[in-house]
């Protein structure tokens, strides 16, 4: 994985300098919290609905061991003992104090970490299918490429204030596991028809108040074009983005009310102007950057290691949380931070470091984290895969969920996000509970649940999407169907009126014994079943008197 | 039909920590709404509110305001749900079947703050 080089360990050990000075001026009162605001959300600090939060960039989702106790460490010196995995790849601490949050950024900066622009409207962290470099789909390792966009991105004068965030995702397998799709950016590493590594550039996706499927406005752009074609998009977008209205500030917006065809022109004749500029990315300077995400020293396995004596709970987890790997006698572990009735994304500083161990052990010293909030170890022996999942188990992190329907997606929501207006996390406790005893019989089914519009639990693109509104005070949760945030990506429609905050999980389990019963066969996913019968059914068992 | 008065009170965060606080009797800010003072004039909720501004410009709290509640016989209830879950603490559940909480060994914010 990249390494910090002179240039990014004093550049962050400046920042965490000059924001320990600006606390201590803040609780001295020489800065206004109107003053320092700016300066706390510029360094990932926000002050939420409890307490401040400090959320840490996770560059597209990759961790080593050291790195992972530190945030255990964190976790329990200056935290409570927890962090929580988010759906941009990165983590937050729910409790900090704000005197103690400069000794925390000098405890990540000790690990080559730090929470620059985790918030703000800049570029945030790029995040990146997180079995990158592992997964047999891919046609390269896209990390390299998003690491020279975070170099790129980190601090970029002209794109530090943005009419609104931006966000940019990156995968290189057909299988979109990045959701490149409802990105301001998203980038398919793919072989051009030059037979060269290149670019498909999706543009204007997102979520939201107002959900919007990006568009390939250029389907091969040269590798070497990669930085002079994103300064040429988000150039177009700093000029024309709206700045008099938030809520109409995203780039998704101006695309949408341009039309796709006119911003890419505009893109095209920028990009001319610039694009043998000093921002064409030298093959030696690639080459640079890849050798940082070099493959391990894989060692020469059998392909089918022997998963014998067969024991239920194991043979379950294999099926549903372990994936082929590139390499013959490897897999790919998705850790699922999903316990039966657990909060969606939370470990604690003791699960941290036991998933620290097992990286270090067995997996080459890395672990990613998924946009879907669970954690990977992308290059486990198949051999050691019953040692692995025995670890898990003792650390409660054993259960055989991935892609199901307990494996729910939820932001924060109003126990602790200040922007929220219901419940996110406890609707997923009890969902997760009611639907257990049948995940398996359900299959593959994706619920996704948001607190409130800003649509940071993806409900639009959930199978089965929940998005929590205020009514009169009260909680009450709109219920949605049929979206995907993967290379079909589509978006949710609203099945009819909301639920209350019990209604709901009855809601979502008629929908779940809708389709157990229309079901073509136990083959037929839940999302193929919907497309195929249409909402009718679901309305019918949901709404009928 | 004569409108019930609102009764409101004042709510921040300690700008040292964070931490959820209401302005008490006394006029100092505490951490249980239970002992929060209630305003049910327009003079008071005004006195209330130049208060957290007073507050807040001494670097005391931040972001004052003030909240609606109902006065029950278990003391005072926020009006809005928000002001219920900020006022008592994360209402992450425990009693799931099947759950068990990250850190069996940590002290639940909203059960500390419950006892």
């Amino acid at each position: 994985m990249y390494r910090y080089d002179e240039f990014d360990r004093e550049f962050v050990r400046q920042r965490v300098a000059q924001f320990r000075d600006q606390v201590a001026r803040r609780l001295a009162g020489e800065l206004t919290e109107d003053e320092f605001k700016p300066l706390r959300l510029m360094n990932g600090v926000y002050l939420q609905l409890h307490a401040y939060m400090l959320r840490i960039a996770v560059p597209y989702g990759t961790l080593n061991s050291r790195q992972m106790r530190k945030l255990a460490h964190i976790a329990r010196t200056y935290d409570r003992g927890t962090g929580h995995f988010t759906t941009r790849q990165n983590l937050q601490f729910n409790w900090p104090k704000l005197a103690d949050i400069p000794d925390i950024l000098g405890e990540l900066a000790s690990v080559e970490m730090h929470a620059i622009q985790t918030s703000g409207n800049c570029i945030r962290n790029v995040t990146a299918d997180h079995f990158a470099g592992a997964t047999a789909e891919e046609v390269a390792d896209p990390r390299p490429y998003a690491e020279i966009i975070r170099q790129w991105s980190s601090l970029h004068p002209e794109f530090s204030f943005l009419p609104r965030k931006f966000k940019v995702a990156v995968t290189a397998a057909s299988r979109d596991r990045a959701a490149i799709r409802v990105h301001d950016i998203g980038l398919e590493l793919k072989r051009l028809a030059t037979g060269s590594l290149g670019f498909a550039v999706f543009v204007g996706g997102g979520q939201g108040r107002t959900p919007i499927i990006a568009k390939c406005i250029r389907d091969e752009l040269p590798e070497a074009d990669l930085l002079s074609y994103l300064e040429a998009v988000l150039r177009i977008y700093n000029l024309h983005g709206r700045r008099d209205n938030k809520f109409k500030a995203r780039i998704k917006i101006l695309v949408h009310e341009i039309g796709a065809a006119a911003f890419s022109a505009q893109v095209e004749e920028e990009w001319q102007r610039i694009r043998d500029s000093a921002l064409r990315l030298p093959e030696h300077e690639i080459g640079r950057i890849r050798a940082y995400f070099a493959p391990p020293p894989f060692e020469h396995r059998p392909s089918k290691a022997s998963l014998r004596p067969p024991e239920r709970n194991f043979e379950r987890w294999v099926t549903r949380n372990t994936h082929t790997h590139k390499e013959p006698g490897y897999a790919i572990v998705t850790i699922s931070l999903k316990p039966i009735g657990g909060v969606p994304g939370d470990a604690s500083a003791e699960q941290m470091e036991a998933i620290a161990d097992l990286a270090q052990q067995y997996s080459f010293d890395e672990v990613r984290v998924s946009h879907e909030q669970n954690l990977v170890l992308p290059h486990v022996r198949i051999e050691d895969l019953r040692r692995v999942h025995a670890r898990l188990q003792a650390v409660g992190l054993g259960e055989a969920n991935a892609g199901l329907v307990t494996d729910i997606i939820a932001c924060p929501g109003l126990d602790y996000c200040a922007l929220a207006n219901a419940r996110s996390i406890p609707i997923a406790q009890r969902i997760s509970a009611r639907l257990a005893a049948r995940q398996d019989a359900i299959g593959d089914l994706k619920i996704k649940i948001s607190g409130c519009i800003n649509a940071c639990g993806h409900h639009h693109v959930g199978h089965i999407g929940i998005l929590g509104v205020e009514k009169r005070g009260e909680e009450h949760y709109q219920l949605l169907l049929g979206g995907s945030g993967a290379e079909d990506a589509a978006l949710a429609t609203i099945a009819g009126p909301g639920f209350g905050p019990d209604g709901i999980v009855d809601a979502v389990a008629k929908v779940v014994d809708t389709y157990l019963l229309l079901r073509a066969s136990a083959n037929e996913t839940f999302l193929a079943a919907y497309g195929r019968l249409g909402p009718a059914p679901f309305k019918e068992a949901l709404y009928a008197r | 039909m004569n409108k019930a008065p609102t009764v409101c009170v004042l709510t921040a965060n300690r700008l040292r920590d964070g931490t959820v606080v209401f302005l008490d009797f006394e006029g100092a800010w505490s951490e249980t709404l239970l002992e929060a003072v209630a305003a049910r004039s327009p003079d008071e909720v005004r006195a209330l509110r130049d208060r957290g501004t007073y507050d807040a410009i001494r670097n005391i709290v931040v972001e004052p305001y003030l909240i609606e509640v109902h006065e029950t016989a278990n003391g005072l209830l926020p009006i809005r749900y928000r002001e219920r879950v900020r006022a008592a603490g994360p209402s992450v559940l425990d009693d799931v079947p099947g759950y068990s909480h990250p850190d069996p060994g940590a002290t639940h914010d909203a059960h500390a703050k419950a006892a």
